[in-house]
């Protein structure tokens, strides 16, 4: 049998679109309804995803209560509850969630997704993230953000206690951030251990995950940039006595497809129109880790910026597409609002299968985190009409192999 | 019927110490759901951390109680579900927004227990080998729980609006900062979480010594003490209701359940008898019954206990409400 690519179905209440909640079709209390949710869950697992993914901030994410206000993302389940509830109500898809490095203690959250794990029969995963926001700094006492470097230093740190103990490591650790004494009192994992996802793509992120990650979770515009990233992380296995197997790359994809092209264009357009330009402006300067952007015309190009100590990769990613292609504030705000600088494609699904079979054939990616633009319609669309093309392909499964999320994603269990 | 005419009962499932039995889930919300067809108030979920010095016979959870109250919660519809969560082992940002979250997945019926007293051995997982002065973690216990509390009122309870064609998702006016700077944490908020349908969860502080009373008093919805001898327990009764009117509050707002357990009575009949007596005596509001995880425990407590307390009038026939605050008789979430 040929490879076959991995699938994430990368949920968020009731869209990955900004102005998803506006849609006519979107069920506007997705995010305090956990029958939503299971909902989602078993469209997922009866598509046969490999796992369900649930993105995690300890705060706001805008700081502007007049902008927060008109977008639907400061309420939300806090994603470790929300994957225990779906764990007893599923049986086969993987559970990923994020937490941070930053505000939690790896004790505790070692339990924590151990007891996930447990409560799944072996299907959980941590994706791991260091926190950039000054809105969620405020909610832990810290006088300031630290510094990149320092964040990933910690995370670094964490990730080994967290391994060590998930492995059953049984004396005490006591380093530069953490001291922990005693081993876990749970169980071994159903599947050896927990599986580790991460999402950073800068320089000492990305080594980070070439030392602990089973999965990379990335951000990728064009093939050259997925491919570059793709090269470049498997590349840096060996450093650490690794096989380019052992990690799978998924960039995110936020899909819009419908029966015709034409069609699929109007779902676009329709939910493009439906961002306020206010909303889109603020979204745009949360990815350049700048607070200013308002105060340039709207229409004029992305001024000069200072580099970043927030979201380093994807500072880049925007501006080299400001650059790539010559857009304005404007376009560059709903261009982003619309899959949060994530791959978008808009097509038939013959066109999606296509695109995304060309970035896994050529070796751009191990599969996709699919990002719907809004629930639970697009999600259905895919799984009703992208998912079986791309079985009819030989590209995808058309049952679960294993039990577990290891299974799934052809991870080898650890020793 | 009158609140304080009957007794609120909650069961505690203890770890089943027989060889090779291991408490799997599904045997765990059998448990949990015969609790709740017996129209229990609620089950309280002891976190499998080390809480006795590592010298417990009992074997652990395999589940960290929060994980375990949101699964718990999808398979139950009636029954309060309180996890306990330490105060080391999570920020309480964190914390407030993890037991929100419980909230909303339950449709009200969740809460937390903290306990007062400090374990030394969490303290040393946690990155604090030294831990704190019981005077300190006292105090940062007390400012913990304020501002979990806190970050539960952030949101008004008609701050949603769920206005499409205006965009606008909820009113700005009706989200609130907390902006809490104490002695030993400062959180901003609001939680990026909902409010709960019970308007806040429960709150439930055990583990009490003499110097925690005034903050249960102050900050508890329900009160957990260990079981005495009969004299002991109505004066500290007494004693506590009083120190609840001194904070400005109805005594009857706080409930004050004691600690039994019918492990060692294998006869479960007779257990009926020494409810009635300690109730009648006003030592408590009722009593948190702690169970071997079993099923054909609690089947005869459901069986046997249960129709025996109602037939003297001491327990109510079902639930008064949906959410948890119902259940005690306590205001919240618009059913009172």
């Amino acid at each position: 049998m040929t490879a076959q690519m991995k699938l994430g179905a990368f949920l968020w209440a009731t869209g990955h679109h900004i102005a998803a909640w506006r849609h006519p079709k979107v069920h506007v209390t997705a995010g305090i309804d956990i029958d939503h949710y299971i909902q989602l869950a078993r469209t997922a697992e009866a598509a046969k995803f490999d796992m369900i993914f649930c993105e995690d901030a300890a705060g706001l994410r805008e700081a502007n209560v007049g902008i927060a206000s008109q977008t639907s993302r400061s309420i939300g389940f806090e994603p470790i509850s929300l994957l225990s509830a779906l764990a007893v109500q599923t049986s086969r898809i993987g559970l990923v969630s994020t937490a941070s490095t930053s505000y939690n203690e790896p004790y505790g959250l070692a339990r924590t997704f151990l007891s996930l794990d447990h409560l799944s029969g072996g299907r959980a995963g941590w994706n791991l993230v260091t926190s950039a926001s000054p809105i969620e700094a405020a909610n832990f006492g810290s006088t300031g953000l630290k510094l990149h470097a320092d964040r990933y230093e910690r995370a670094r740190e964490f990730a080994e206690v967290v391994t060590g103990l998930w492995h059953g490591k049984s004396s005490g650790h006591d380093g530069q951030s953490f001291s922990v004494r005693d081993p876990l009192d749970l169980p071994r994992s159903p599947q050896g251990a927990p599986v580790m996802v991460q999402a950073g793509a800068s320089d000492v992120g990305r080594d980070l995950a070439a030392r602990t990650a089973d999965v990379v979770f990335t951000a990728a515009q064009t093939f050259e940039e997925a491919k570059a990233f793709y090269d470049d992380l498997k590349g840096r296995l060996a450093a650490y006595g690794r096989e380019p197997d052992d990690i799978k790359i998924m960039p995110g994809v936020s899909p819009v497809v419908a029966e015709t092209e034409t069609e699929a264009r109007e779902k676009h357009e329709e939910l493009q129109a439906l961002i306020p330009d206010d909303v889109g402006v603020a979204l745009l300067s949360s990815y350049l880790s700048i607070s200013d952007l308002w105060r340039y015309p709207i229409d004029g190009p992305l001024p000069e910026l200072p580099e970043s100590e927030g979201m380093k990769s994807r500072q880049a990613l925007v501006v080299e597409q400001s650059r790539r292609d010559g857009l304005s504030i404007r376009q560059l705000a709903r261009h982003f609002a619309g899959a949060r600088g994530h791959w978008r494609i808009v097509g038939t699904p013959a066109q999606v299968a296509d695109e995304l079979q060309s970035r896994f054939e050529g070796g751009a990616a191990d599969g996709f985190n699919v990002m719907p633009s809004y629930f639970p319609g697009e999600l259905d669309a895919f799984a009703t009409l992208v998912v079986p093309e791309l079985q009819r392909r030989g590209l995808f499964r058309r049952d679960y192999e294993g039990r577990t999320l290891r299974d799934h994603l052809g991870l080898k269990r650890p020793a | 019927m009158d609140n304080g005419a009957t007794m609120h009962l909650a069961v505690s499932p203890v770890p089943d110490t027989s060889p090779g039995t291991g408490l799997e889930f599904n045997r765990l919300a059998s448990f949990v759901q015969r609790a709740e067809a017996a129209k229990l108030d609620m089950v309280l979920l002891a976190d499998a951390a080390p809480t006795s010095g590592g010298e417990s016979a009992n074997k652990p959870m395999p589940f960290e109680s929060t994980t375990l109250l949101a699964a718990l919660a999808t398979v139950t519809n009636g029954i309060g579900l309180v996890a306990a969560a330490s105060t080391m082992a999570h920020q309480p940002y964190n914390l407030g927004r993890r037991v929100a979250s419980l909230d909303i997945i339950s449709h009200g019926r969740a809460g937390w227990n903290a306990t007062m007293a400090q374990v030394p051995r969490e303290a040393a997982n946690f990155s604090r080998p030294e831990g704190f002065s019981a005077d300190d973690f006292r105090r940062r216990s007390e400012e913990y729980i304020g501002i979990v509390q806190g970050l539960w009122r952030g949101w008004d309870r008609d701050a949603l609006l769920f206005d499409k064609s205006g965009g606008r998702f909820h009113d700005p006016e009706k989200m609130h900062l907390l902006d809490h700077k104490g002695e030993f944490f400062s959180v901003r908020g609001p939680l990026n979480v909902a409010r709960s349908p019970q308007d806040t969860p429960v709150l439930v502080l055990s583990g009490l010594s003499e110097p925690d009373l005034d903050i249960a008093a102050r900050a508890a919805d329900v009160i957990l003490l260990e079981s005495g001898p009969i004299e002991g327990a109505n004066l500290r009764y007494d004693n506590l209701k009083r120190r609840i009117a001194a904070c400005g509050r109805d005594p009857d707002s706080v409930k004050v359940l004691t600690n039994i357990s019918l492990a060692a009575d294998g006869r479960l009949t007779a257990a009926a008898d020494r409810l009635e007596e300690q109730f009648h005596a006003k030592s408590c509001d009722g009593f948190n019954i702690q169970l071997p995880a079993q099923l054909p425990v609690i089947d005869e407590f459901a069986d046997l206990v249960v129709p025996e307390l109602r037939r003297r009038g001491l327990f109510r026939e079902n639930y008064r409400g949906t959410t948890l605050r119902s259940h005690l008789g306590l205001v919240g979430g618009g059913e009172q």
